[in-house]
């Protein structure tokens, strides 16, 4: 980011317009806070505050982003640059490459925090205590490294695919979709809703809501945390399996160097 | 006539690529699918008393969700087009390497632009065609027939995202590495357009900048006889106000185009990137 400013005029720039622009949305569609409406939405989204959901769904979205964008395509990064067979023959293990890139992606994702959550409170007033964003900051340690795993997923894809963009384009619309980001939950399908239960997003974020919105306490959502890391083992163990394969075919198909 | 000729060339010969990616082509219909429309129309429903959207007929005086949004999106659609084919699309002929040679044709430089613009427009008919057909099929989109008065004002939108566009390449041609330029401009362009709320909405300090896009107008124009939006000031002065920014865009943009234009063959630009 040091080298190429332009990056850093970015993260100021859709962390607070992306989310300001759902906000207005929301007066449209709500008739500028109509009573009615509102109160329609708490028994949706669980919060009347609808600044502060479409906010921290935003501060999700950009998480997401970040590590599907970032790590999620940093195998392919090393691909086009020619260095990927060169990193692959140094003796580190191979599982570092797919695990380690996301450790660069932790300031922008904090960088995102860091301009969010002013954003809301300079632009529209709504200011968050700060006990809350404590337990806030505890919800997305835990779901952090949900997201390594899902991005470490994606990454390990390039062995046997190469151009992974259209697919991460497409996963990240569908944990959009999904997740509750910009939307509440209750608002999809059932079948919908289940397939979101098995999502770690669908709940850092959902999590993330209760503490900052509705003044819970970690213990309120601790289920959900267990949960979380339980499905962060998953997928961890799932990506090292799945890229141990796919490791293997590139070296038989020699797919490797090629792209 | 040997103007045209190229624009139409161009246009082609843009089709042809485009269409050569199956998989951008289907991309292109999805994406504001599940990007724009789906998040909208859940977001918006969640809202809803009794199933209808009472906050949005406050608002506009309209209840029909589906119809605000997928007429914002034929808007917006169109400025992309005017963002990314026609202005950004100089920038990919500067990575392919053919915009010196296309530059040393005997068409005249604008008709680059406006063959850009000729292929956007073939490609968004086709592409709002299916979002139609999607939302009239998946997502109760219905509009009133009296649709069809709304055309002029969408081709004269397409007339003013020309001139908006001739402005966008000057500015990509003197960056060159436009990417986030043009990708900021195009959403913020968007959202002072009332694409995605009405403009009444945003802070009082760029309420001014939204009347002086022509697209506010024509979206405006495009609600009102497709959903019987209450529209922002009388239609005729909407008319005459997407006019007047029409002139203007067409004027600032060629005006600043040549000078761009004559700004690189001074510095000996055109061939860095």
């Amino acid at each position: 980011m040091r080298r190429y400013p332009t990056l850093l005029l970015s993260v100021l720039f859709w962390p607070i317009l992306l989310p300001a622009a759902t906000v207005l949305m929301g007066r449209a569609y709500s008739g500028s806070n109509d009573p009615q409406a509102i109160q329609a939405f708490a028994e949706r989204a669980g919060t009347s505050e609808v600044t502060g959901f479409v906010f921290v769904g935003y501060a999700m979205y950009m998480w997401l982003s970040a590590m599907l964008w970032g790590p999620g395509s940093a195998l392919r990064t090393e691909q086009v640059r020619g260095s990927l067979e060169a990193v692959f023959l140094t003796p580190t293990s191979r599982l570092v490459p797919l695990f380690a890139p996301p450790i660069a992606a932790l300031p922008a994702i904090i960088l995102d925090f860091a301009v969010i959550f002013p954003a809301m409170w300079l632009l529209f007033g709504v200011a968050l205590p700060l006990d809350a964003m404590l337990r806030a900051v505890v919800v997305a340690m835990v779901g952090i490294p949900a997201l390594y795993a899902i991005g470490a997923l994606f990454a390990s894809l390039v062995l046997r695919y190469g151009e992974i963009g259209p697919v991460v384009h497409l996963t990240r619309g569908i944990f959009v979709l999904a997740c509750g980001i910009t939307f509440p939950v209750a608002m999809l399908p059932a079948w919908a809703q289940i397939g979101s239960a098995f999502l770690p997003p669908t709940y850092t974020v959902a999590d993330t809501r209760a503490v900052l919105l509705r003044g819970e306490g970690l213990g309120a959502v601790a289920g959900d945390l267990i949960f979380v890391v339980a499905l962060t083992l998953i997928v961890a163990a799932l990506a090292s399996v799945v890229f141990r394969w796919l490791d293997r075919s590139a070296r038989r198909t020699g797919m490797l160097g090629r792209y | 006539m040997y103007e045209l000729r190229a624009a139409i060339a161009i246009a082609k010969k843009d089709l042809k690529t485009f269409f050569r990616y199956r998989i951008a082509v289907v991309s292109q219909i999805f994406v504001p699918l599940y990007q724009g429309v789906i998040p909208g129309l859940l977001f918006g429903a969640s809202f809803a008393v009794g199933g209808r959207v009472v906050g949005l007929e406050e608002t506009v005086g309209t209840e029909n969700l589906a119809g605000f949004i997928f007429m914002g999106g034929v808007m917006s659609g169109l400025i992309a087009t005017g963002f990314w084919s026609m202005a950004m699309g100089i920038r990919n002929e500067m990575d392919a390497g053919t915009l010196e040679p296309s530059w040393l044709t005997p068409t005249h430089h604008e008709t680059l632009l406006i063959g850009r613009a000729l292929g956007g427009v073939v490609w968004q008919i086709l592409g709002q065609t299916a979002l139609f057909a999607i939302g009239i099929a998946f997502f109760g989109l219905r509009f009133r027939t009296e649709i069809l008065y709304a055309v002029p004002a969408v081709l004269v939108a397409v007339v003013a995202m020309v001139g908006v566009a001739y402005l966008l390449a000057a500015g990509v041609l003197l960056i060159r590495e436009a990417n986030f330029f043009i990708d900021t401009t195009n959403f913020l362009f968007s959202i002072a357009s009332g694409t995605a709320f009405p403009v009444t909405l945003l802070p009082a300090i760029f309420l001014p900048v939204a009347l002086l896009l022509p697209t506010t107008y024509a979206v405006d124009l495009l609600r009102v006889h497709a959903i019987g939006q209450r529209p922002l000031f009388d239609p005729l002065l909407e008319w005459a106000g997407l006019l007047a920014t029409t002139a203007l865009a067409l004027f600032v943009g060629r005006w600043a185009f040549k000078r761009a234009v004559r700004v690189m063959r001074v510095r000996g630009t055109l061939a860095q990137y």
